[in-house]
């Protein structure tokens, strides 16, 4: 067939191909194994020797000319479905999705928090919020009548056999409280319980740590996550009901400085790398030597703003190698095994990171907070 | 703690800056929470911790930054020494008696004669007032500087106005009454010491002075009282009266009782100096000495400890600036004596945290632990972890309400009465009980979010509630979870906006939901009364979904709007969850599907109607659901129409009609007979 009448017949094939699959009957019928063009090349062979190369530069031009036309043809069928589709949707309109709920920034803290100290091998263990006396300050290494317990002013439990008229404080009766899931009850003949030992509303998360010890043999390490209570007026920093994280790890030679290693990592890990750390000499009853641990200011970067005091530095937890005390209630060789523990208060660490300046937000649960996390 | 900069001068020659000094203390452990300048002087406001009331005094301070500048402590050559003043025997001489030894171990009083009440000279009263003490008169002022100075809290009685006879230190008797120097009119009893003169409570020991026997412009001749008191006991006293006081601060985190006498005859010395008169020498009962304490130090032990090796040159060094004897028992260990102020300290981890602390904490590495690890299965934390974010997913947003509440609003919740877990002391009504559960608390936030123009409130919480056991003689708690939804949804769809009220379909199907992602598989869900059902895992009842009553709306002023909650425990869930995943291979056939449309009386269940097809149709039923629900015009009252699809595949083969039309068949025919089902 001739070249020319063949390029004139694509162009009006072409011009009446309204669809998609029209013009890949099109191709079919031109480009195909068997359309016009490879009837064409197959031609070539039959030749005389000297036409062959003109002609198949022509078939190959043909072709090049042909492959053009159609992709052209193409391109226009798809601009004109697109034109069709932008008729009808406003890509303005809100998409239609389900709504995302949201977890609390208390949690979202925590996970984080706990994250980070389960790469480093901790595990995750919570303990009661109600408390005996003992797990919440004599296994501690608090002493009764001590100034050091003014710090953890707490909310005893009244005792349901007293009339309403005289309350008295609800005695813990010794043998059938249980310690939890994997706890053996306390050894009331050798003394760690005593009639006095009065139940409670646990005013920090350390008491699981005399738990976790009573429980497990080292090597340990857990992070521990829960509700404390203090009977503290409320205001826009102080709240009755707030969460702590508690750390603890028990190995033979762990050292201080690995005690200043580990919440480097953590710190850095949750407010960002180049930030400033010191540890500051402090007084914990459960741990010797103690340190408070402080950040440089995430606000003003050190330089000194409202939020920090003007100090450039903002504590963050209180640390310590566990007291050779804790270790003997708990009873573990403190000439064989060392540790460390740490605090946290978790609203504190929330407050800061997300810029929240009222701690009531985080129990009012009004929905725009919220939805904001 | 206040102190001033020229005041600590008096005892260690500083040679830095008050800013650079600040920072040297904050990081010592004694953190300066504030510096400022004020009358030529400048005043570092102190943390003090608890343990350490030697740092309750200008001398401690000093001692501590003489240790941490590398400076001496300089006490003057008098100081605390026998003074060159003549000591005149007086016919005024007191009898002590101390009732219990425990409660008082050391009481010294001395009579001082013939002095002239004023006022303090100005370089005195400047130095109270620095420290935000009133000055009074000099032998009072006296009192407090040498309390500021030394940390040995002292008083002195108008001896003229102290009845004749003896002073007896003992416990106040019940229903005694004294007025203190503040004017207050207290009432004692068996916890509270106090010093008598003729059986009649003249001060509360340890922690105010009463006011019939206070020093004033009249007064010629006192006693000045310096003594030692059970710290706890002084605790438990001004806790029982409400009163704090330097002195009462002091005593009750113990003061040192070897350097009493150094403290009173600075006292006295100021005051002959000042106020002239004459002193009578002291009447003294009990003793200040306690047994030297020896503690062994190993410094293999503390660079252990410490994970940083510290010279026991250097280590010795900062001892013995801090107060400390060191011996060397054997090579770089020592048995080190503890001074008699260093209560706190005793043993070798107290020494350790003192060479660690002088030495800088700042100049201990950082290092990670060789830790050996010690995983444990997954806890009880990642499921929770996994129900919340599961909520969340589906909308749901996380509260976090109080643990603590008012008994009327539990009550109005139905709660059994005189199960909940009371507070003993709580500080406001709001804080009366235990909560028994999540829903009340999750209703007020619905009530809080109403009034902010919420249309749709959909919260959550996990936590513990807290119940009395059946014989009251435990208190109980478990894991809960809460949900309320309230309120109008709007979604937009392809038609436009839809809008989804909130009700007990809801709830149900958040809950099934979780179940589904827990592999919780026998659950049920059981109508207990028209706005209520009970869920249930198997027989056992774990929890409930129901709109709230009338009583609860209008206890949180709740109008026009259904709430409806659910509360579940958590602890049942979960550990009824099965989280191992099986997989199931695909089948690689074809499967076919039929509808059957039907009319059903109201009343029958569709899980029932799904069960029995289930059955009926046996194994090569792959799914069942229902596929429609309608009830309206073109349906008779008291029926329902029910579209339910079937689809039916085979693992090893293609399916006919031959095969799935018997099936079918026995379904529908099942339908009719067991429900009376119309077919349509």
């Amino acid at each position: 067939m001739d070249i020319n009448l063949i390029q004139e017949k694509i162009e009006n094939d072409l011009a009446g191909v309204v669809s998609a699959q029209a013009l890949e009957d099109v191709r079919v019928k031109y480009l195909g194994r068997k359309g016009l063009v490879a009837q064409l090349t197959n031609s070539i062979p039959a030749l005389a020797a000297e036409e062959r190369g003109a002609f198949g530069k022509e078939v190959n031009a043909l072709k090049s000319k042909i492959t053009a036309l159609i992709d052209e043809k193409e391109k226009s069928l798809k601009i004109q479905d697109n034109v069709f589709q932008k008729s009808d949707l406003d890509i303005g309109m809100p998409g239609i999705s389900r709504n995302l709920g949201s977890r609390h920034p208390i949690t979202r803290i925590i996970d984080e928090i706990c994250a980070i100290f389960m790469r480093m091998g901790f595990s995750v263990v919570e303990g009661p919020e109600i408390e005996t006396e003992y797990n919440n300050f004599t296994g501690l290494n608090i002493p009764l009548e001590h100034p050091s317990r003014d710090a953890f002013d707490t909310f005893y439990l009244k005792n349901p056999h007293q009339s309403t008229n005289d309350p008295s404080t609800w005695f813990d009766s010794a043998h059938h409280r249980s310690l939890g899931a994997g706890e053996r009850p306390l050894d009331v003949a050798r003394g760690r319980r005593t009639t006095n030992d009065r139940l409670l509303l646990r005013s920090h998360t350390s008491p699981v740590q005399v738990r976790v010890m009573k429980a497990r043999k080292p090597p340990l390490a857990v992070i521990v996550p829960g509700r404390v209570y203090r009977p503290d007026a409320v205001d826009a920093s102080h709240s009755f009901m707030f969460h702590q994280v508690e750390g603890l790890m028990v190995d033979e030679g762990i050292r201080f400085s690995d005690l200043k290693g580990v919440l480097e990592v953590f710190a850095k890990a949750v407010f960002g790398k180049g930030l400033k750390l010191r540890f500051r000499p402090h007084f914990f009853p459960f741990t010797e030597p103690s340190a408070e641990m402080d950040i440089s200011c995430i606000i003003c970067g050190g330089s000194g703003c409202s939020v920090c005091g003007r100090k450039g530095w903002l504590e963050i937890l209180g640390s310590g190698m566990v007291h050779p005390n804790v270790f003997k209630q708990a009873g573990y060789d403190a000439k064989k095994y060392s540790g460390f523990a740490f605090g946290m208060g978790i609203e504190r660490i929330a407050m800061l990171k997300y810029g929240i300046d009222d701690i009531r937000l985080f129990f009012q649960n009004d929905l725009r907070f919220l939805k904001q996390f | 703690m206040k102190v001033t900069y020229n005041w600590l001068k008096d005892f260690v020659d500083i040679n830095i800056t008050p800013g650079a000094l600040a920072d040297k203390l904050t990081m010592a452990g004694l953190e300066v929470v504030s510096l400022e300048q004020r009358g030529g002087d400048y005043i570092f406001e102190i943390e003090i911790t608890s343990n350490r009331p030697d740092w309750l005094s200008v001398i401690g301070v000093a001692r501590e930054v003489a240790a941490i500048t590398g400076k001496k402590l300089q006490l003057p050559k008098d100081y605390g020494r026998p003074t060159s003043h003549v000591l005149r025997p007086t016919e005024r001489a007191v009898s002590i008696l101390i009732e219990n030894k425990k409660d008082c171990p050391l009481y010294t009083a001395t009579v001082i004669t013939r002095v002239k009440v004023a006022p303090s000279p100005d370089w005195l009263k400047q130095r109270l007032e620095l420290l935000g003490c009133r000055p009074v008169n000099n032998v009072v002022d006296i009192t407090n500087y040498a309390l500021f100075e030394t940390g040995q809290p002292m008083h002195a009685f108008d001896l003229d106005k102290l009845p004749a006879g003896g002073i007896a230190v003992r416990r106040a008797n019940n229903g005694e009454k004294l007025t203190i120097l503040d004017g207050q009119e207290k009432t004692l009893d068996g916890a509270v010491l106090v010093i008598a003169a003729q059986d009649k409570a003249k001060a509360v020991a340890g922690v105010m002075g009463g006011k019939d026997t206070e020093v004033n412009g009249g007064t010629k001749n006192i006693l000045l009282e310096a003594a030692v008191f059970d710290p706890a006991l002084i605790r438990r006293s001004r806790r029982q009266l409400g009163l704090q006081t330097e002195s009462s601060y002091r005593f009750e985190r113990g003061v040192d009782a070897a350097a009493l006498d150094s403290a009173r005859r600075r006292a006295v010395e100021l005051i002959l100096g000042i106020s002239g008169g004459e002193s009578a020498p002291v009447e003294s009962r009990g003793a200040g000495f306690k047994k030297k304490k020896i503690v062994n130090l190993s410094m293999a032990h503390a660079d252990k400890v410490l994970g940083v090796s510290i010279t026991a040159a250097e280590a010795v060094k900062i001892l013995k600036m801090l107060g400390f004897g060191a011996k060397p028992r054997a090579k770089n260990n020592f048995s080190v004596e503890i001074p008699s102020f260093r209560g706190d300290v005793n043993l070798e981890a107290d020494l350790i945290e003192e060479i660690a602390r002088i030495h800088g904490y700042n100049l201990i590495p950082v290092s990670l632990p060789s830790f050996r690890p010690n995983a444990t299965a997954a806890a009880a934390a990642d499921l929770v972890w996994m129900v919340k974010n599961t909520l969340a997913g589906q909308g749901l947003n996380e509260a976090i309400t109080l643990s603590l509440i008012e008994r009327g609003l539990a009550e109005c919740f139905q709660v059994p009465a005189g199960l909940a877990v009371e507070i003993q002391n709580p500080l406001s009504r709001e804080q009366e009980i235990l909560r028994t559960a999540i829903t009340p608390s999750l209703a007020r936030c619905v009530a809080l979010n109403l009034n902010q123009k919420q249309e749709y409130v959909n919260i959550f919480e996990v936590s513990k509630v807290f119940s009395l056991s059946a014989d009251k003689n435990n208190p109980q708690e478990q894991l809960n979870l809460g949900i309320a939804l309230c309120g109008e949804r709007s979604m937009f769809l392809e038609g436009g906006l839809v809008k989804d009220k909130a009700g007990l379909p809801h709830l149900k199907g958040l809950l099934e939901r979780l179940f589904r992602k827990l592999g919780v598989k026998v659950y049920d869900f059981r109508m207990l009364g028209s706005q209520e059902a009970g869920v249930y895992i198997g027989e056992d009842k774990v929890g409930f979904i129901t709109g709230l009553g009338k009583k609860a709306l209008d206890y949180l002023d709740i109008k026009n709007k259904d709430v409806f909650v659910a509360e579940v425990c958590l602890d049942k869930i979960l550990s009824a969850a099965a989280l191992k995943i099986k997989f199931r291979p695909l089948s690689l056939y074809p499967g076919i599907k039929r509808d059957i449309s039907f009319l059903i009386r109201q009343g029958i269940t569709a899980k029932d109607v799904l069960g029995a097809v289930r059955l009926k149709a046996g194994p090569l039923l792959e799914d069942v659901r229902i596929a429609d629900y309608y009830t309206g015009k073109q349906v008779p009252v008291g029926q329902r129409s029910l579209t339910v699809s079937c689809f039916y595949r085979s693992p090893e083969r293609t399916l006919t009609d031959n095969e799935v039309n018997p099936l079918q068949d026995a379904v529908c025919a099942l339908l009719k007979e067991r429900f009376g089902a119309k077919l349509r």
